[in-house]
């Protein structure tokens, strides 16, 4: 019984970084161990040299660079960093994710660095899909675990975001692989799915890649991307949310962003 | 091309026809499975551009090895593991001892009956929470183990069982050692009868050993999926991961072959082809 209650208070302790845990590490060992998805391009991806790149490595660069210590980058897999509990495991996560609700129970989110429009993307030769009023009824693809797919079944909120609204009813969510539902898509109008609702920028290099898709009607909703961290260390928070917003300031941020994108998406906006 | 029982007596040259027709059969469905990939119409040179990453002739960004390198060295010292771990648990499956026989009927059953999957983010996410930090690399090689420890240890008890006990009578009639016995007598002969599905086993761990990336290691199957996603080079890359790792596996079947040659020596000709 009392093996239990010490491990039932070890487990306690151990789900939340002690405050100020991260930063001694980083200021100890002088590495900050960032996380990027490798499978996310052109925000992370793996390039033609076998190195990691895009537009979150450079930003993990340069944030690494401003606070003078080397950079490690860690790709595991998506399941892995979005349950939180990274016991130390990785510092933050600068890897283009969205706050929700319900991530926000288990990350901290101490910084928005860039924010992404949600578009609706449909077969070249489609007629009846005009814009998300017309998606009714029909089949449309989310990257799973994304806020896409929250948006799809309606429950999206972005903490501090304006409202969003659904003009669409009874659509059938099919939660999957992003680059799978952009090449069934690319099949043929209705062939697997109707549609998508992804990221502006991969919608885009998919209508590149594929040939024979296109963005129909307006932004759906501007979504933030933030930095995540460990909960549990206000000290570190407020280290990374200063470092991104002197990037910001100073100009590196938009620099980045122009290498990537040709425009600038690094603006606060809301 | 009718395959009937062979004569014995006539073996050896029915065998070379026999091996003959056989080559010609392969050769004939691989000339099929080429021109059915040719038909995709496959960039090679894409291939060609990613073949040394992939195979792991050149090193990770991290300096790790990575590739089909990675791949074999994680079903390498997996297959160690499981090994010690399956000789264990076999030993345990079949002892008097109701505690050491309960301690391996519940570790099996509890490998044997739950996800791979699962097993690997449990041992990655949930030990963490008790104060164990694994890195990525141990908790893989912990959690193939531990799962292939649990079906290899039920593959080396039916060996064991199926050698008749009769022959350990024997032996000990004799007046032989107890590790005498043991070592040749009966574990060659239950050797003979373990290969083969062991074999089975391992071809299969070395695909299920792409799970690991899932933890972030740059394996075969993790390179192969991320330069598709980075590229849009979907099939490519696919079909590139599938041939090397069908090509390891032929080479894990070589190494059976010999050993369940070696290990049949006793029983000719029932086991040659």
């Amino acid at each position: 019984m009392r093996l239990l209650l010490a491990m039932a208070a070890c487990l306690a302790c151990c789900t939340q970084a002690v405050a100020g845990a991260t930063l001694d590490r980083v200021r100890r060992s002088g590495v900050l161990n960032d996380v990027v998805f490798e499978n996310y391009p052109p925000f992370g991806f793996i390039n033609g040299d076998n190195q990691l790149a895009g537009f979150d490595v450079d930003v993990a660069q340069a944030v690494a660079a401003r606070l003078g210590v080397k950079l490690k980058l860690s790709t595991p897999g998506w399941e892995t960093i979005i349950s939180g509990r990274w016991q130390g495991r990785w510092d933050l996560c600068i890897c283009s994710l969205s706050p929700t609700a319900e991530r926000a129970k288990v990350l901290d989110f101490p910084v928005h660095y860039y924010s992404s429009p949600a578009v609706l993307t449909v077969h070249k030769d489609e007629q009846r899909i005009r814009s998300i009023a017309d998606i009714s009824g029909k089949r449309l693809g989310v990257g799973s675990g994304s806020s896409y797919e929250n948006y799809g079944n309606k429950s999206l909120v972005i903490p501090g975001g304006r409202p969003i609204s659904y003009p669409f009813h009874d659509v059938t969510v099919i939660p999957g692989d992003e680059t799978i539902h952009f090449r069934n898509l690319a099949l043929g109008p209705g062939v697997r799915l109707d549609a998508i609702v992804s990221d502006l920028a991969t919608a885009r290099a998919n209508i590149k890649s594929t040939h024979a898709l296109k963005i129909v009607g307006d932004v759906l909703y501007s979504e933030p991307n933030v930095v995540a961290t460990e909960k549990g260390d206000p000290e570190w928070d407020a280290t990374v949310a200063r470092t991104i917003n002197e990037l910001r300031a100073d100009g590196t941020l938009a620099r980045i962003s122009r290498r990537w994108f040709d425009s600038d998406i690094t603006l606060d906006e809301r | 091309m009718s395959v009937e029982p062979v004569p014995a007596g006539t073996a050896s040259r029915l065998g070379k026809r026999f091996r003959l027709q056989v080559a010609l059969t392969w050769l004939v469905l691989f000339a099929l499975l080429a021109a059915g990939c040719f038909g995709l119409h496959l960039d090679l040179g894409f291939v060609a551009q990613k073949l040394p990453y992939l195979l792991g002739i050149r090193l990770a960004p991290d300096g790790f090895i990575q590739g089909a390198a990675l791949t074999i060295f994680v079903t390498a010292c997996s297959m160690v593991c499981a090994l010690a771990v399956a000789l264990v648990t076999a030993m345990g499956r079949m002892s008097r001892n109701p505690v050491a026989f309960a301690i391996a009927t519940f570790y099996a059953s509890l490998f044997r009956g739950t996800p791979l999957l699962v097993q690997v983010l449990i041992i990655y996410l949930a030990l963490p929470q008790v104060g164990i930090v694994l890195g990525a690399l141990s908790s893989g090689l912990i959690a193939l183990s531990l799962n292939y420890g649990a079906y290899l240890a039920e593959t080396i008890r039916s060996g064991m069982m199926a050698v008749p006990a009769g022959q350990r009578e024997a032996a000990l009639a004799l007046g032989l050692p107890r590790w005498v016995v043991t070592w040749k007598v009966s574990a060659p002969q239950a050797l003979r009868l373990i290969i083969p599905p062991a074999g089975a086993l391992f071809v299969s761990m070395l695909k299920d050993s792409s799970l690991v990336s899932l933890m972030g290691l740059w394996e075969l199957n993790f390179l192969a999926q991320s330069f598709a996603r980075s590229t849009y080079h979907y099939m490519e890359m696919l079909i590139a991961a599938a041939l090397i790792y069908w090509a390891l596996s032929i080479l894990f079947e070589l190494v059976q072959f010999r050993l369940e040659r070696r290990f049949g020596k006793g029983v000719e000709p029932a086991a040659r082809h």
